[in-house]
């Protein structure tokens, strides 16, 4: 069998999650048909995009170490097809592409194919400044737009964006030295198209048509409407300094964002200002020119990457109706209320169990055996002699129950 | 091939490129000669300019020159730049840049992930052989001030004299306020990496909240809630402390270290945390870089003026709180205040911690470092 690499290298906020969780759970189908795809978690890529490209991510890092050497060498051992995904890993440099490259056996006669899925500007740029909040962030919409829009790039906010979503400097990277046709870009549909279309695309992409594989989709990326995003930003300008990131992620991201405030549908949702609407279009139209130029694969439609026309009438999520902030922050009040809750049963049911604890071990001292030796090492201890044949019995025991 | 502007302005980088490899020193704007192209692409503004500074500095061998020129920067931050000049403008990535006004900061973040995998590659020394514990030690613990209580503690326990044990009297090391803030921030650096100098005093004034390490009250209140409040002791002078753990022989200072060899230790730190273990990062930065930065020559590192009444006012409220709760104090509580405000405050500077970092790096190479 020859040796074929297929590297998923973005973009964040196209279906990835999904992709990534299809094939994790059909693994074993894939492994059938000569796939690989070598994760423990389905999203265990994540890890080795951070290793490769020495990405810092809130201490998750440390779990990160020797992660890609771990992945490429797994890549390198397989005979068949081997799939690589992570969103992020549109970031890397071409020095770091060169090695992740190398590394997978580029050199050696691999096929190396990379792929990237790409949604229109319209809606990646406020699904990443969603992101952006979900992730701590206190930073207004348009604040952001503008450090977007800066053309010198030079804040954190325009480097990151611009890297994982500018797609044909992407492909300037990772496309560098491939033949164009093992470039392949899946489109994102349109709003409110048919949700099959993208795995269609997906599986057309990564050649895994007629394989029976479940699809039914466990992992998702929520979005907000812009009074749920106002809101989650008032509350990291509020709660930042005194939730820890390791409490941030259960509390904010995954209770109130994810699994409250995404549940408020009918909400106004994100969109591009009406003025910046035009430029995102243009610069989407030469990012196509230069797609068509350059020759690539592409599954799906090009033209998906002009994106929907404005959204009318559009909110601005700097300044939300108030009325639908208070309601969001009622839901996420009761979300927490419950959690609270919850939080107290747990506490109060620990509690029991460590009273039942206590007990037992209360009645275990009350044994005449142990009121008997209590009382010899309380004479003991009374006087210096006695103390020292009290420390000689427990070095020679060979374990310590002193205090600190 | 046609002769255009573009092409012109390739071979001029690749000659650049070519005499940087010769250990050339011109700088790209000064640069008028031409090469050959050597390769699929050439490296970041960013990796040629980190190069020249090295060749500025002293002679990098080849290895260290390959290893500059393919580092990527770590963390998130500006990728790697294109030369100005060097071909036609792109109208994808970001702009190309003179690598001459990259700031040193840009070059640091390159310089840093370089020393890091030379400390990586240098390992930690052999542990010092600790002495054979004496049963009839001093029992005592040391906390508070890390920077203060860190190496005493190591000390001591290579004098055969471990912390812990029946009866311990908790020492709880502290000093001038001011101080004690450089000191978080420096065995901070140590550690687990940090944001920059005045980012992390900034936040801290800014929430009106000591850095916990040396947040003496509470470290106090938690020891004497484990053990009581008469085996709790707030040692501000430190030359009461060898009698207070039983030696004769006086115990060593804390490492006084320049503003921006601390500097460097933070931004190696944060990149080591991408390459090893925790313990792995504390041990390489402490037992194999710091002894290379203690000869470091510079300014120590100070307070600005614009926090030294917002310090005062803290130092204050600790050294009250502490006499009110009735811990033994040794040495006058009134050494908790700062000790006047130095005029000009010190921070570490950019050049001054990329100059050291670019030592640092030749002289790893001199002495034959990773080939990585």
């Amino acid at each position: 069998m020859s040796k074929r690499i297929l590297l998923h290298v973005g973009t964040p906020k196209t279906g990835t999650s999904y992709l990534q969780d299809v094939l994790f759970r059909n693994q074993r189908v894939l492994a059938g048909a000569g796939v690989l795809y070598p994760a423990d978690r389905f999203d265990a890529h994540f890890l080795a995009a951070l290793d490769l490209m020495r990405l810092p991510w809130g201490g998750l890092e440390t779990e990160a170490i020797g992660a890609w050497d771990r992945l490429a060498a797994q890549v390198r051992r397989h005979d068949g097809t081997s799939i690589v995904s992570h969103e992020i890993f549109a970031t890397a440099s071409r020095s770091q592409v060169g090695r992740a490259l190398e590394s997978l056996g580029a050199g050696e006669g691999a096929e190396v194919h990379v792929v990237l899925s790409v949604r229109d500007l319209v809606r990646q740029i406020p699904a990443e400044w969603q992101e952006n909040v979900k992730h701590r962030s206190a930073i207004s919409y348009a604040r952001f737009l503008e450090q977007i829009r800066d053309p010198r790039r030079e804040s954190r906010i325009a480097t990151w964006f611009w890297g994982v979503q500018e797609i044909p400097y992407i492909l300037q990277r990772w496309g560098h030295d491939l033949p164009p046709e093992h470039v392949h870009l899946v489109t994102v549909p349109p709003p409110g198209g048919a949700p099959e279309v993208l795995w269609k695309r997906f599986s057309q992409a990564f050649g895994l048509d007629g394989m029976d594989l479940d699809l039914e989709a466990e992992r998702a990326n929520p979005s907000l409407g812009a009074p749920e995003t106002a809101l989650l930003r008032r509350i990291n300008r509020a709660a930042n300094s005194v939730v820890d990131p390791a409490d941030y992620r259960p509390l904010v991201r995954e209770l109130l964002a994810h699994q409250t405030l995404s549940r408020r549908t009918r909400s106004p949702r994100l969109a591009l200002p009406p003025d910046v609407h035009p430029w995102a279009q243009e610069v989407a139209t030469s990012w196509v020119a230069e797609i068509e130029e350059r020759g690539y694969d592409v599954v799906g439609d090009l033209a998906d990457l002009i994106g929907p026309p404005p959204l009318t009438p559009w909110v601005d999520p700097d300044h939300p109706g108030e009325k639908r902030v208070a309601g969001a922050a009622v839901d996420a009040i009761r979300a927490l209320l419950q959690e609270g809750s919850r939080l107290r049963q747990s506490e109060a049911r620990l509690g029991a169990e460590l009273d039942e604890a206590h007990r037992a071990l209360e009645r275990s001292y009350l044994r005449p055996t142990y009121r008997l030796r209590a009382k010899v090492v309380r004479r003991l201890q009374g006087g210096r002699a006695g103390r020292g044949l009290l420390g000689a019995y427990r070095r020679a025991r060979g374990r310590s129950s002193r205090s600190a | 091939m046609t002769d255009t502007s573009a092409h012109a302005g390739e071979r001029r980088a690749w000659g650049w490129l070519a005499h940087l490899r010769e250990g050339g020193s011109t700088s790209w704007q000064d640069w008028d000669g031409a090469g050959v192209e050597g390769g699929p692409a050439l490296p970041g503004a960013q990796q040629l300019e980190l190069v020249r500074r090295l060749n500025a500095a002293g002679r990098p061998s080849p290895a260290l020159v390959d290893r500059a020129l393919t580092a990527s920067a770590p963390g998130r931050g500006r990728p790697d730049l294109e030369l100005v000049g060097a071909a036609a403008p792109s109208r994808f990535g970001p702009p190309p840049v003179d690598p001459g006004e990259l700031s040193d900061d840009e070059l640091l973040r390159v310089a840093a992930a370089l020393l890091a995998d030379d400390l990586v590659a240098a390992g930690v020394p052999a542990p010092r052989r600790p002495r054979v514990v004496r049963p009839w030690r001093t029992r005592y613990r040391l906390v508070g001030d890390p920077w203060l209580a860190d190496p005493l503690r190591s000390e001591l326990v290579a004098r055969g004299r471990p912390p812990g044990g029946r009866g311990s009297v908790v020492l709880v090391s502290g000093t001038a306020l001011d101080k004690m803030l450089e000191h978080a921030w420096i065995a901070r650096a140590f550690s687990v990496g940090a944001p920059g100098w005045r980012e992390w005093l900034d936040g801290l004034a800014r929430r009106n909240r000591v850095a916990p390490s040396v947040d003496l009250l509470h470290t106090a209140r938690t020891w004497s809630d484990r053990v009581g409040t008469d085996r709790v002791r707030i040692v501000l002078d430190q030359k009461a402390v060898p009698g207070l753990v039983g030696v004769r022989r006086g115990l060593p200072p804390p490492p006084d270290l320049a503003a921006d060899a601390v500097d460097v230790a933070r931004r190696v730190a944060n990149v080591l945390g991408l390459l090893v273990v925790p313990p792995a990062r504390e041990a390489l930065l402490r037992e194999t870089l710091l002894p290379r930065l203690r000869e470091v020559t510079g300014e120590r590192l100070a307070v600005p003026p614009e926090h030294a009444e917002w310090v005062r006012r803290r130092a204050e409220r600790m050294r009250d709180g502490l006499l009110r709760a009735g811990y033994a104090v040794v040495g006058d509580p009134d050494l908790l205040l700062p000790r006047g405000s130095s005029a000009a405050a010190t921070v570490p500077s950019d050049a001054g911690a990329l100059a050291l970092a670019v030592r640092l790096l030749l002289d790893e190479d001199r002495k034959g470092g990773t080939t990585r």
